[in-house]
């Protein structure tokens, strides 16, 4: 259960920052149309707490980006969308907002021969809208800014008013490829404001849906990085598999991104017809191949070579972002939302962790082929009895806020949810792409230009996740 | 790297669609506001199971080589302007697809004040493949059941 507490504006950075040197983790932050400003705290696991103010009209709220570096986008987000000022967030740089001028958005790149290569929104290959601004000495980039929120869709706007069953269409289709996450962190967290428990079978079955979907995700990752290079036999090799696991999610559950299949208080809807066998035993044999498959790269020489020490991002930076996921774990923070999850059949797991978590492209490839070992293993066992009929009970009072919590596959996804007469009155959905994507402009800086599609597809982040 | 290969062999010997050796047109692809999805499945296209190249399109990386711009999702606020800039881009004569029930404008999720219109309102539309997403094995056999109805008779 979620603790909200009520507090000043004047005594927020305070509490944040005793809390943070307790050992609390910056989770999420929102804010609501009534100049609500929330900030989520993570502790012992899954012990979250939320800190809750109302600016004044005129007022201004202290920011805490000193405190937690991740906070960076929530703030400028709000600023946008809500209006909110926060003092000592200088400059508080536009981000869903596209001003014309470049000082707006851009960090100040001066010195001799420094020059800007702006890429995108339309990008060469089949990839989603964002655009890209490279200051560069030759081929060298010096810094870069990401502006995103080209699809932007209002989707958290969207939501409010509908009951709360209604309103996780609009979840869901935040992202395609993450959409079992973020509609299991948002079941999770309107359960949490409702007051409803699941149980250990409805924990088991989106269990099941969430590693299904990390399967696709990290085999068409790993597909991605080789595309990267232009190694084309691992690209094409990969995308086949991952079309493959995708091919077994329609079978076992009807979509090949498995829409539909997460509900809030019961669980997926089509098990009728649901052949376990079939899916146990599809999963087997795609795991003999793309284990085979991985020991065909393991021993290209030619893609080895291209991903070593390139997109450095070490444990120091990741742990100044508030990184997550694999690009995370890849950089040595062994931080995972499944381990110790109340809700969910994960919580003994053990996260693959790497001898040399080096934090660069080589690293963070070979971390999704080690979670890939993770999850074949925890899905065989998950599947090896048949899936029952289970619905989540009513067994507290119902509370103002809920918070749910996934890992996806790109890693900590984080739902809010705020009801009011049984009706969705602000939603919110902080993404493992958006807590990562400051990130790969960190990564890319000190590299060569032609490496960033690389690096790029090292972390292979959704720009839909994060533009919501 | 031999399991690599031998698996592409298989599916590429496997995969349905006939040849058609009559036409080659190329495709450039605009996200105009998706959820990721259309994305996926079109990047699968031009993977061997699929491989549309054999059915003579590809995708390119400049609307100047493109023949047909394939557009997925609602039209965003912040799309609208590169999406029109893009098709301006294109050499005439040329088409626009419409790839995914969102750039049909069927059951589009999220705050309609955030969207300029269905693609139809922005651009005229000639092939139309519904789905959310449409798996990879229909955006190919919509597309070239269209273009043969079509008779390559691109707008000009």
């Amino acid at each position: 259960m979620t603790i909200v507490e009520q507090i000043d504006p004047d005594r927020l950075r305070a509490a944040v920052s005793t809390a943070l040197a307790d050992g609390a983790r910056f989770s999420s932050a929102w804010a609501t149309a009534e100049r609500g400003w929330r900030i989520a705290l993570n502790s012992d696991g899954h012990q979250t707490r939320v800190l809750s103010c109302k600016v004044p009209p005129h007022g201004v709220v202290d920011s805490i980006i000193e405190l937690a570096g991740a906070a960076v986008w929530d703030e400028r987000e709000a600023h946008d969308l809500y209006a909110l000022p926060f003092a000592g967030h200088e400059p508080l740089r536009a981000l869903v907002r596209h001003p014309a001028e470049l000082s707006a958005w851009t960090t100040p790149v001066r010195g001799d021969g420094v020059h800007q290569v702006a890429v995108g929104p339309i990008h060469a290959g089949v990839i989603e809208s964002g655009h890209f601004r490279f200051h560069c000495v030759g081929d060298q980039i010096l810094a870069l800014d990401t502006r995103l929120f080209h699809k932007h869709r209002g989707l958290e706007r969207a939501a409010e008013g509908h009951a709360p069953q209604d309103a996780l269409a609009h979840v869901a289709r935040a992202c395609a490829a993450c959409s079992v996450a973020n509609s299991v962190a948002y079941a999770l967290a309107a359960e949490d404001a409702l007051g409803l428990t699941s149980g250990g079978e409805l924990a088991r079955q989106r269990t099941v849906l969430l590693e299904l979907e990390r399967t696709y995700n990290h085999l068409h990752d790993i597909g991605a990085i080789c595309a990267g290079v232009g190694f084309a036999a691992g690209a094409m090799g990969f995308a086949a598999l991952k079309d493959r696991a995708q091919e077994l999610c329609r079978a076992a559950f009807g979509h090949r991104f498995l829409f539909g299949a997460v509900a809030v208080g019961d669980g997926p809807c089509a098990l009728e017809g649901l052949s376990l066998e079939a899916l146990r035993a599809g999963l087997r044999e795609l795991r003999t191949d793309a284990t085979a498959a991985w020991r065909d790269l393991e021993f290209a020489a030619s893609l080895q070579a291209r991903l070593d020490g390139i997109g450095l991002l070490d444990r120091t930076a990741a742990l100044r972002l508030g990184v997550v996921g694999p690009a995370a774990r890849a950089a040595g923070v062994a931080i995972d939302a499944r381990v110790g999850h109340p809700h969910l059949t994960t919580a003994g797991i053990e996260p693959a962790a790497l001898s040399h978590p080096d934090g660069d492209v080589a690293a963070r490839l070979k971390i999704r082929a080690a979670e890939l070992i993770v999850t074949w293993d925890l899905l065989d066992e998950l599947l090896s009895r048949p899936l029952e009929r289970c619905r989540t009970v009513a067994s507290r009072a119902p509370s103002a806020i809920g918070i749910g919590r996934t890992e996806s596959p790109r890693g900590e996804s984080v739902c809010a949810v705020e009801l009011a007469g049984g009706r969705v009155a602000r939603v919110h959905l902080r993404t493992g792409s958006y807590a990562n994507w400051p990130a790969v402009a960190a990564a890319a800086a000190g590299n060569q230009l032609p490496d960033f599609p690389l690096i790029n597809k090292s972390f292979e982040l959704c720009y839909a996740c994060a533009d919501r | 790297m031999f399991t690599l290969l031998r698996q592409l062999d298989t599916l590429r010997r496997g995969a349905a669609l006939q040849r058609d050796g009559r036409r080659w047109m190329a495709i450039r692809h605009v996200d105009a506001g998706s959820c990721n999805g259309c994305e996926h499945e079109l990047g699968l296209l031009t993977t061997p199971l699929h491989d549309i190249q054999r059915h003579g399109l590809d995708i390119v990386a400049s609307p100047r080589h493109a023949d047909i711009l394939l557009v997925t999702g609602p039209v965003t606020h912040h799309m609208a302007t590169p999406l029109r800039t893009a098709y301006q881009a294109m050499p005439t004569p040329r088409l626009v697809a419409a790839l995914g029930d969102c750039a049909l404008g069927c059951n589009v999720l999220g705050d309609r004040t955030q969207f300029v219109g269905r693609l139809e309102d922005v651009l005229p539309v000639d092939i139309r493949i519904p789905g959310c997403p449409p798996d990879p094995a229909t955006i190919a056999a919509t597309l070239l059941t269209a273009l043969a109805e079509l008779r390559v008779q691109p707008r000009s």
